[in-house]
């Protein structure tokens, strides 16, 4: 079935599907806003296999182009309203855009990414009035579900962007596997400060529309405490977030004072959340079963959960392959590791991707033989549960987003007076980890720190600018000449990062 | 008092905008619809009014009535230190 299709199933057409901070959308509301997008873009010529650009906030706008783009068998490609304008240009072009779908209020930042003569839909387009009827338009009952339906932009750079092909199958899978062992039915309402452009924020859209269950939206994450009023003032039973969303509502919020008498479920990825605040989530939360788990967009969103009645005795672990989810940690043999023994962590199952558009070489390396290679190295203990400990790709998982180091250290390198850049993450109570950047200067060189940041952060998304930037005399190195970034890290920490 | 105003304006400039012409909205202006500030940022708009001018921000007034703009923060920290005063 087309996942569009499958998505909307259940959804009932009188109940609320989503409640944004300005109004709300019922299920025939998302329908009847998906077919006028599908017949808008039909009239531009979209059809089976074309690519489509998507960038926008949280909205009924995005939710039914990304819907009425897969109904057609075109891809739906959406795009970080984070990213710098120059990014998106990249990205359109690299995945041959036919046309996109865009919110107007980004239309003055991003107007320059668009191509000339670019067909570009935007929310205007929507008419309440419009006979557009989600029901007429073509049902495919054997449909190919190994048809690519969405690319999702993960870390690279504006020189080499990196795109994963999630098809229709890869995301019924997912999202079959996500419902099941989160038990969610229609009777959820989640609280989605994530956005939908991002593989966690798609899975939460994904679930919740497939059980007929509903979202409440806040786009950002500025005023948590504005978030914490939605979710009491909704019944939200759910919420989801990374690392850094947490340690925020455990630092810096009253959450732990308001009874949250409707919160069951609380999902955590993107990223290592410390134990110590696992277990303070888990207090201040009495009532909610605390899900830590892990995933790649590689792999549609999810790979593993440790589920909550564990957490006391496995504290710390990412738990084992969700349904359908083959999860192994192997040495450089390709053999299972031994408990202790730290190794990669591959998977298999219906969710992983084929590979990177365009980028043979890249695919080579993390797709083999339909096992995905992670990257990420763990240890697994007597009892088969996996504990991550590294990774092996040198990015940076800033509130929860993986960042090229590389794309940093060019920017910073793109300064005259900068002769070598490495930048490294290190925990950081309110990113998940944040961007350190260590530079050697040109001898006579009076550049600050304070310029470097300044600079960057007129050239990089906001997730991407450095905390802070060290001078030193040299970086230090390895027998080969490559920066022991290591060694960075350790230096990183011991410097006491402040922590706010 | 406008001294405080003229505080959280450089502040922002400085620390937030890295800008070398000041700060360049207008004083009602939204931080967060004109993109100036986000979730990290409004944590150290927080640390650097309790630092500068004494006062105590309690977690439920981290909200957009008292942080969204330059004109609402200066209200607010006024507020609160006429609250100290009066104390």
């Amino acid at each position: 079935m087309n996942i569009a299709d499958y998505l909307l199933e259940h959804g009932d057409d009188q109940k609320v599907a989503i409640i944004f901070e300005d109004g709300q959308s019922t299920y025939a509301d998302i329908r009847h806003a998906a077919a006028q997008v599908a017949l808008l873009l039909q009239r531009q010529g979209i059809g089976a296999g074309d690519s489509v650009g998507l960038l926008g906030a949280n909205s009924l706008f995005w939710v039914a182009s990304y819907l009425a783009i897969m109904k057609l068998g075109a891809v739906a490609v959406p795009f970080s309203t984070m990213a710098m304008p120059e990014e998106v240009q990249a990205q359109l072009a690299f995945s041959g855009c036919r046309a996109a779908c865009l919110q107007n209020r980004y239309h003055g930042r991003y107007e320059s990414a668009f191509p000339a003569g670019l067909p570009l839909l935007m929310d205007d387009c929507l008419d309440p009035a419009s006979p557009a009827d989600w029901k007429s338009l073509p049902y495919n009952s054997d449909f190919d579900e190994g048809r690519e339906a969405a690319l999702m932009f993960t870390s690279g750079t504006t020189q080499s962007p990196r795109a994963v092909r999630i098809s229709h199958r890869n995301i019924r899978a997912n999202t079959d596997s996500i419902i099941e062992y989160l038990e969610l039915d229609e009777n959820e309402r989640i609280m989605v400060i994530l956005p939908f452009y991002y593989c966690f924020g798609t899975s939460l859209l994904h679930t919740h529309l497939r059980v007929n269950g509903s979202m409440v939206v806040s786009n950002g994450f500025t005023f948590p405490e504005k978030v914490l009023d939605l979710m009491e003032q909704h019944g939200c039973t759910g919420i989801a977030g990374v690392p850094s969303t947490y340690q925020t509502f455990i630092r810096n919020t009253t959450m732990a004072r308001r009874p949250m008498t409707t919160l069951r479920k609380v999902q955590q990825a993107g990223g290592k959340l410390p134990a110590v605040q696992i277990k303070e989530l888990v207090e201040m939360l009495p009532n909610a079963h605390i899900y830590t788990m892990y995933g790649q967009t590689e792999a549609t969103a999810r790979l593993s959960y440790l589920p909550p009645h564990l957490l006391d005795t496995k504290l710390g672990s990412i738990g084992k392959g969700i349904p359908g989810v083959e999860l192994r940690v192997v040495n450089e043999a390709g053999d299972p590791v031994q408990p202790g023994e730290v190794g990669e962590i591959w998977a298999r199952g219906e969710n992983i991707s084929e590979g990177y558009l365009n980028d043979p070489g890249a695919s080579g390396e993390k797709f083999i033989d339909g096992v995905l290679h992670t990257g990420d190295l763990a240890t697994v203990d007597e009892d088969g549960f996996i504990f991550v400990v590294d990774r092996k790709a040198d990015f940076i998982k800033s509130y929860g987003y993986r960042v090229s180091s590389q794309q940093v250290e060019d920017c910073v390198l793109a300064l005259q007076d900068v002769v070598a850049a490495a930048a490294v993450g290190e925990p950081d109570a309110m990113r998940g980890e944040a961007i350190v950047v260590f530079v050697t200067l040109r001898e006579d060189s009076v550049l600050q720190p304070d310029a470097i940041i300044a600079h960057c952060r007129g050239k990089l998304a906001r997730h991407m600018w450095p905390k802070r930037v060290e001078v030193l005399d040299s970086l230090p190195l390895s027998a080969q000449g490559k920066v022991l970034k290591s060694e960075l890290r350790k230096r990183g920490s011991s410097n006491g990062a402040a922590v706010k | 008092m406008g001294n405080t105003e003229e505080l959280i304006r450089k502040y922002i400039a400085d620390n937030i905008l890295f800008s070398k012409d000041g700060y360049p909205y207008p004083d009602d202006a939204s931080f967060l619809e004109n993109g100036i500030i986000d979730s990290m940022n409004v944590l150290e708009l927080v640390v650097f009014v309790e630092e500068h001018f004494h006062i105590t921000v309690g977690d439920e007034e981290v909200v957009p009535e008292n942080f969204d703009s330059l004109s609402a923060m200066t209200a607010f920290v006024r507020r609160k230190q006429a609250e100290k005063e009066s104390a």
